[in-house]
């Protein structure tokens, strides 16, 4: 119990004194992971209302297939990335590797299907007296889409929460695609992982504050946003 | 020019059909009532004249002009209070605006909806600011109204507005409907069970039954069990023992109503004046509204719990001396009756 406390004594002390190791981690964590969001909220609101609020031919087995990859384990989401951009990967010439864009490309993999599929549900869960309302007030095909997506807000800022939740805290990818180089494409997570496997419980206990730190200003930003 | 023609209209909701109108016009600055019992196709209608959704079969022209789903430019002239007063998610005054904003009218946007607010007897100091969850049913109802009314609509269709609202508000919103009419011209369509309001306002008074329009006024339907006589018609027995008799029954009587037109029907005060080859029903009138449109004086009569309606000149009321609760004696032209299916065939 001692080095519990021992240990979280001294990931304070690592915080308050601007540690550069540390904080390192946190600037990696918070730009991989925002590319990551802003990647999977671009393309997953637009593809998840469209799930949700149109009908066509294979709707279901597309939702079938969607809802299955919110299983997908961050490992083999690491594996498939690394494959696609090792050198010999048809996007090794990118030189995405063992760099921060490579970590968030793998995961937007792991958040698209979570914003898809949870967007998805908002908007067929929205009252079926909404698309009625919007046309009879005059709404066009821009506002039925802006109108509907404005309802179901507050499902919607819950997906993204719940992706945000996953990126944040997956090792899988962070470690396969980004390699843990120190200063570089290290995170949160794998450094984490590496400490505790040296026995420096401070610096991981640091670090396991600051990733509550970040969701707990995540979401009371958007608990405020609720009551605006 | 007309408002609304519609031409071979045919819908139906998976496969079964709803409505099945063959042609149907609305007149320019007109009130139009539709009226019918549940299921008749009402909101259906109403849903296609406001363009929510467009018809399966079929062509519906406005003002001349061949209406399209999304059409803008008639959308933006055509506002509909659906029958679920549903809100959005915002304040009240965000909900009376929203309509402004998408229609880029926002010119003395708080002063529009503070006008639209009062039209419906809503206090906006008041009400403006409070969040949808925060009203009665029937202010979000009002409400609804109102964001409608904000739009000064050049056609307003109004699916029940008055139902599911306590009787202030159901007042309320009839008065800002008539409102809406007189000081803008709007045009009404109105499809509600309140009779005694349609008379009241109405030019037209059209009735639907069974996704089919069966022509203007007030029909009296019987529903069945009807059971077949030996001459081809059909009987009724009524609740106080009475009977029906229509002739010319079709084959199949299952779920079958008969139709009594109120120029087939006559009132007399005692069995002997009838005519030899009417057939008679005792009973009470219950309800006599004037039609303000044409004067006539819609009388409603109970004979064994099933209501029958026709229409009276005032003379003749008045010389009768009829009054609600007066026994009368209802003649009807068996031959006339006409049959109705269950459903759109």
């Amino acid at each position: 119990m001692d080095f519990i406390l021992q240990g979280t004594a001294q990931a304070l002390e690592l915080l308050f004194s601007g540690d550069p190791e540390t904080y390192s981690a946190v600037a990696a964590t918070l730009t991989v992971s925002s590319y990551a969001m802003a990647a999977s909220l671009a393309m997953g609101i637009p593809l998840g209302f469209a799930l949700g609020h149109l009908e066509f031919a294979g709707k279901r087995q597309m939702r079938l297939v969607v809802d299955t990859l919110l299983s997908l384990p961050t490992v083999f989401i690491g594996l498939l990335v690394y494959a696609f951009v090792s050198r010999q990967g048809p996007l090794g010439e990118m030189g995405l590797l063992f760099t921060l864009p490579g970590i968030a490309m793998g995961q937007t993999i792991l958040a698209l299907p979570i914003v898809i599929a949870l967007s998805a549900t908002a908007i067929e869960n929205t009252d079926a007296g909404l698309r009625t309302t919007l046309l009879s007030l005059g709404a066009g095909r821009r506002h039925l889409v802006t109108g509907t997506l404005w309802e179901a807000r507050h499902a919607i800022l819950a997906a993204a929460l719940t992706a945000y939740g996953r990126v944040m805290t997956e090792v899988g990818i962070s470690m396969m695609v980004g390699g843990n180089i120190k200063w570089h494409t290290r995170t949160i997570t794998t450094a984490i992982a590496l400490e505790t496997g040296k026995g420096q419980f401070a610096t991981g206990i640091a670090l396991g504050l600051v990733l509550l730190a970040i969701a707990f200003g995540v979401n009371a930003g958007v608990s405020f946003l609720r009551r605006k | 020019m007309a408002l609304y023609e519609l031409e071979n209209i045919r819908h139906h909701y998976n496969g079964t059909p709803v409505l099945s109108i063959d042609r149907f016009r609305v007149a320019e600055n007109s009130v139009t009532g539709l009226c019918g019992p549940n299921g008749s196709g009402k909101t259906t209608l109403l849903s296609l004249l406001g363009l929510i959704s467009p018809p399966a079969a079929g062509f519906i022209y406005f003002r001349g002009h061949r209406a399209r789903p999304y059409d803008g430019q008639i959308r933006n002239k055509v506002a509909l209070l659906p029958q679920q007063s549903f809100l959005l998610k915002r304040s009240v005054y965000q909900n009376v605006a929203y309509g402004l904003r998408i229609r880029k009218n926002t010119d003395n946007e708080s002063g529009q909806v503070a006008h639209a607010l009062s039209l419906v007897g809503l206090n906006p100091e008041k009400f403006a600011g409070r969040p949808w969850y925060a009203l009665s049913g029937g202010e979000a109802r009002r409400v609804a109204m109102a964001a409608r009314l904000a739009l000064r609509p050049e056609v307003l269709l109004l699916d029940e507005p008055t139902t599911s609202v306590d009787a202030a508000s159901a007042q309320l919103m009839r008065e800002a409907a008539a409102e809406a009419h007189l000081q803008w011209n709007t045009s009404l369509i109105i499809a509600s069970h309140d009779m005694q309001w349609l008379q009241g306002i109405c030019h037209d008074l059209v009735y639907l039954f069974s996704g089919t329009i069966l022509g203007k006024g007030k029909k009296t339907i019987v529903f069945g069990p009807w059971q077949h006589t030996s001459g081809g018609g059909a009987i009724r027995t009524l609740a106080d023992g009475q009977v029906l008799a229509a002739e010319n029954a079709p084959k199949d009587l299952t779920g079958t109503a008969a139709i009594l037109d109120p120029d087939d029907m006559s009132l007399h005060a005692s069995p002997d004046d009838t005519g030899a080859k009417k057939n008679t029903l005792k009973g009470r009138i219950v309800c006599l509204d004037m039609e303000q449109h044409t004067g006539f004086i819609r009388v409603l009569v109970l004979a064994g719990r099933s209501e029958f309606c026709l229409y009276l000149d005032a003379q003749t009321l008045s010389a009768r001396n009829w009054q609600p609760g007066s026994e009368v004696w209802l003649a009807y032209r068996p031959d006339r009756i006409e049959w109705k299916a269950p459903g759109l065939q």
